[in-house]
């Protein structure tokens, strides 16, 4: 093992102070770095070798163990070379320099340091790996060579006093987050309003106003030393993530005891369970579909809010409205706009739900017990006879729609597995689909007439399609026909010749008999 | 009638003629009389072929912009387009099917010994021009499917040591496939195919009628024979009825294919050169085995890419077929040569197996299956297969060689079995195959060589 390591050495040109730890062997006999790290060290380019080779020579990497941590990091040859260049990182990934209270390492488990100091993480920080690294909140500069009392009057030594008050962390973020010409250096299409939405939102009035700290800030969402970008799969805030990283808080009864709604009820802690079974919820988290709205959807990211007040019913009508205009335009239009403002009801979670927004079907069309129309219009419309008839006329024109469409569905299969042309019946499912979406949307009208300039063309489309299918089922009929039609005239053919050959079968055989 | 025919004979003296047809025998006896119907039978697909063919060529346009639509407009507003599409597809695949089978049934009958050399190796040239019907036929519809299968089959030419690269354009007409390709393909489909293949099959024909067929092994002239015409004829016609009545069944019935991969012909999307290909794409299924031979092969062995290698190993297999009636000694004596009817038997293994495997059988339909559960399932076939076919030419005709089906077995056996890799199964094999032959050789006897077995 020795011999094949001094061989790689041999083959690379290592400099020297990068020999001696290459070549060097434990107490056990054995190379203190391993096949892979020595592997990773002969893959780097030149250059990041020097700088490593750097830092031996100035004994700010002091021991071949403490190259070999930094070479078991998964890390692409840059960062490594940001680290090369970063005193701050060198001193606290070496074990022999520091405590493991304040040790960096590849995983703060098995080297019993601060879970948040995990290296391999921190190499991964967006922030990092834009250059910004440990000096850059904790004042002093990469080429330090010693903590200054700068930084040491900038960042207490004491943690608990950084976690009992945690009010510092959103302006401590803003000094760069919020400094357009600043950011324009780093990332140009990030927004810089991330502390002006804050300080007006729950959590900030929390935080800021009432000093209480177990409100979220930036960290309790983003994290500390392994922040990445919001489209990383790894970041708490990538949008499939979101609801957990909510729910970190928002799903812990015993976090969130002593917090209420504006109404003085406390505020619950069901809402990641609810939101995982609603229509968004799945669509997110089962399809993947990363249009489907997640916390921030309707609440927002840095600006959330609470839909308590009359103002933030309004808000919340037009947070649905993003995604489901035609919706909102449709019900802002219909008799029913006027009668929830009188009630102060919320315009589509009245119907719709909250956190748990199930798919609608349209078996809730109806005033009868059970139906979703029925509670409300029993108490407030009794006497409205014409509301029943309009409910039975949409459940009655969409079953319609929905059954011919399934029936369409199911047969287009079977036609082109015997070989018909379904080219047309498909481009009429595909219509019928759109009508389908079509009139049901048009039930937030809530006027008949509304709604059946959707639903009639959907019953013609559908009329045509069950034409396409009775011509397709003739014409396969026809064909079946006219192959046995076929089969049998070619059989009474083939039976003549077999007639015809054992005629002549019985006269070969008298030609042999003959001498 | 005679007086037409007397005016015709005194012009171009048809009488010679006649008298040979009224002359003309089949020989009778030996083995079953069916074999003689598949030349007749194949025939009769590749007429159909013609037929069919031509009517398609009346609205085909090749072209990127109208080989699809046209094909569409066949299908679906042509008057009966969709019954000559479906029996031009159903007549390719059964004419290939019957050829296989005319091809081994003439192989086991050794009827490719002297003095018919000449007509096992136009049968041999007729079948490489089937398979290049098929090939160059499937790409003409301009769909997804074609489109992909035509690169990924293209690519192997690649393969072809020295000239690949050239070859590769040439058939292309570009390094990918385009319209250059389908111009190409259309080209050779309905003009230089057609063409090579009339002047072979009048050859292969000519042939057969100059030395009649050929009689059972033992017997140089038989010893009685069925007249020609018309009683040979009528049967022939007889066949050829069941066969076109098969044909409209199936044509009528399943009009895109029974659905397996390799064997469908639904018309699907047009083809996006720039789409991405979808995983499981596979040729047709006759060429199925080549097709998983390059899957088995290692990326590089013995200092060639693994597509040479196996292109290589396939020619050479192909070679050794052509001239099996100048290697087949034996059979030249008139002898019997069970080791050759086990070299047939040994290649029905060998190529079912590989194409069996790549049919995923036993893959549970899963769409990335499990290699070693497809390998189990198909081996486990291909050994019944292979027993069945032991027990039969053991006890039925007596044979004693089993040496190279034997040895086809055992790499099936270990490869679907024990997990051996395919390419090491096969070098067990060989090894085995060469330690029988030198056994047989070296083993103390009479000084004549041994017989490999007793005639059928």
């Amino acid at each position: 093992m020795i011999a094949l390591a001094l061989l790689l050495a041999a083959a690379i040109e290592y400099s020297a102070p990068l020999k001696q730890f290459v070549g060097a062997v434990g107490k056990d006999g054995k190379p203190v770095l391993t096949q892979g790290q020595l592997h990773t060290l002969d893959g780097l380019p030149e250059h990041t070798r020097e700088l490593l080779s750097t830092a031996i020579d100035n004994q700010i990497i002091g021991s071949a163990k403490h190259l070999g941590i930094l070479l078991s990091v998964d890390m692409p040859a840059q960062s490594l070379a940001l680290v090369a260049q970063d005193n701050c990182v060198l001193c606290h990934t070496d074990p022999g320099n520091v405590k493991a209270r304040s040790l960096f390492s590849p995983d703060p488990k098995v080297s019993n340091s601060n879970p948040l100091l995990n290296l391999t993480e921190f190499v991964n920080d967006t922030h990092f790996r834009q250059g910004l690294s440990c000096s850059g909140c904790h004042g002093g500069t990469p080429k330090d060579e010693s903590m200054a009392n700068e930084i040491a009057q900038r960042w207490p030594s004491d943690p608990g006093l950084r976690h009992a008050d945690r009010t510092w962390i959103p302006g401590f973020c803003a000094r760069c987050h919020s400094d357009p010409a600043f950011m324009r250096g780093f990332s140009p299409a990030m927004p810089t309003d991330q502390l002006v939405k804050y300080q007006q939102s729950k959590h900030g009035t929390l935080l800021l106003g009432e000093h209480d700290s177990k409100a979220a800030q930036c960290v309790s969402c983003h994290g500390v030393h392994g922040i990445r970008g919001a489209k990383s799969r790894n970041s708490k805030v990538y949008a499939q993530r979101i609801p957990e990283t909510c729910g970190t808080c928002h799903a812990d009864a015993q976090y969130m005891a002593g917090y209420k709604n504006v109404n003085g009820d406390p505020l619950p802690t069901n809402q990641l369970a609810q939101y995982k079974l609603s229509v968004h919820g799945k669509a997110l988290l089962e399809k993947g579909d990363l249009g489907a709205p997640a916390c921030n959807g309707c609440h927002g990211n840095h600006g959330n809010n609470v839909a308590a007040t009359a103002v933030a019913v309004a808000s919340f009508s037009q947070a649905c409205r993003t995604c489901h205009p035609t919706n909102a335009s449709l019900f802002e239009a219909s008799k029913h706009k006027k009668a929830f403002d009188e009630h102060q009801w919320p315009a589509c979670e009245q119907c719709h739900g909250r956190h748990q927004i199930m798919k609608p079907t349209d078996a809730l069309l109806a005033n009868e017990p059970g139906a979703l129309c029925f509670d409300c219009h029993a108490k407030y419309s009794k006497e409205n006879l014409a509301c029943g008839k309009t409910a039975a006329h949409f459940k009655g024109a969409l079953t319609q729609l929905g059954e011919g469409k399934a029936e369409l569905s199911g047969t287009v299969e079977h036609l082109a597995e015997a070989g018909l042309d379904v080219e047309p019946l498909t481009g009429v499912i595909g219509e019928l689909s759109e009508a389908v979406v079509q009139t049901r949307t048009r039930v937030h009208s809530f006027d008949q007439g509304t709604f059946d300039s959707a639903a009639t063309p959907g019953l013609e489309t559908l009329a045509r399609g069950r034409k396409l299918v009775a011509d397709a089922r003739a014409e396969h009929g026809f064909r079946r026909k006219g192959l046995l039609m076929a089969i049998g005239s070619l059989l009474l053919l083939a039976s003549g010749l077999a007639f015809k050959i054992r005629g002549l079968g019985s006269r070969a055989s008298d030609d042999e008999k003959r001498p | 009638m005679s007086r037409a025919f007397d005016w015709l004979d005194k012009r171009y003296g048809l009488t010679p003629l006649v008298d040979f047809l009224k002359h003309k025998e089949v020989p009778v006896g030996g083995h079953s009389m069916v074999w003689y119907y598949l030349g007749g039978t194949t025939l009769f697909f590749f007429a159909s072929q013609v037929c069919t063919g031509l009517l398609l060529l009346l609205f085909y346009q090749p072209g990127e912009a109208t080989a699809y639509e046209s094909i569409r407009f066949i299908t679906t507003k042509v008057p009966f387009g969709w019954l000559v599409r479906s029996l031009h597809c159903w007549s390719a695949h059964l004419m290939i099917v019957s050829l296989i089978v005319h091809m081994f049934s003439t192989f086991f009958l050794k009827a490719y010994r002297p003095p018919r050399e000449l007509s096992w190796v136009t049968g041999f040239v007729l079948f490489m021009l089937a398979l290049g019907f098929g090939f160059s036929g499937y790409l003409l519809p301009w769909n997804e499917l074609a489109f992909f299968a035509t690169s990924v089959g293209t690519d192997s030419m690649k393969a072809v040591p020295g000239i690949g690269d050239w070859l590769l354009q040439v058939l292309r007409g570009g390094t990918d496939v385009s319209a250059q390709t389908l111009y190409r393909f259309f080209a050779l489909h309905v003009v230089a195919l057609p063409l090579i293949t009339v002047g072979l099959v009048g050859g292969h024909l000519l042939f057969i009628q100059r030395q009649g067929m050929a009689p059972a092994m033992g017997t140089h002239v038989a010893r009685r024979g069925l007249r020609f015409f018309p009683d040979f004829l009528l049967r022939d016609l007889l066949l050829w009825l069941l066969c076109l009545i098969l044909l409209a069944t199936l044509a009528v019935s399943l009009p895109y294919g029974p659905g397996l991969p390799g064997v469908e012909w639904e018309l699907g999307k047009k083809a996006n050169p720039l789409a991405p290909a979808y995983p499981g794409i596979k040729p047709e299924w006759y060429f199925l085995w080549v097709y998983q031979l390059l899957k088995e092969f290692p990326p590089h062995i013995l200092g060639m890419e693994g597509p040479q290698a196996a292109i290589l190993l396939v020619s050479v297999m192909l070679g050794i077929w052509a001239a099996v009636p100048w290697l087949d000694r034996r059979a030249q004596r008139d002898e019997s040569s069970t080791a050759f009817s086990d070299l047939g038997v040994a290649a029905i293994l060998f190529v079912g197996y590989l194409t069996l495997k790549a049919w995923d059988i036993g893959g549970k339909g899963l769409k990335v299956p499990d290699t070693f559960a497809v390998a189990r399932a198909t081996s486990i076939i291909t050994v019944i297969v292979a027993a069945a076919i032991f027990a039969l030419r053991r006890f039925a005709y007596q044979h004693r060689f089993f040496l190279l089906s034997g040895a086809a077995t055992l790499q099936i056996a270990l490869h679907g079995f024990l997990r051996v890799s395919y390419l090491n199964a096969g070098i067990v094999s060989v090894l085995l195959i060469a330690a029988g032959f030198a056994y047989l050789r070296l083993r103390p006897g009479p000084s004549v060589p041994p017989r490999l077995g007793v005639a059928p």
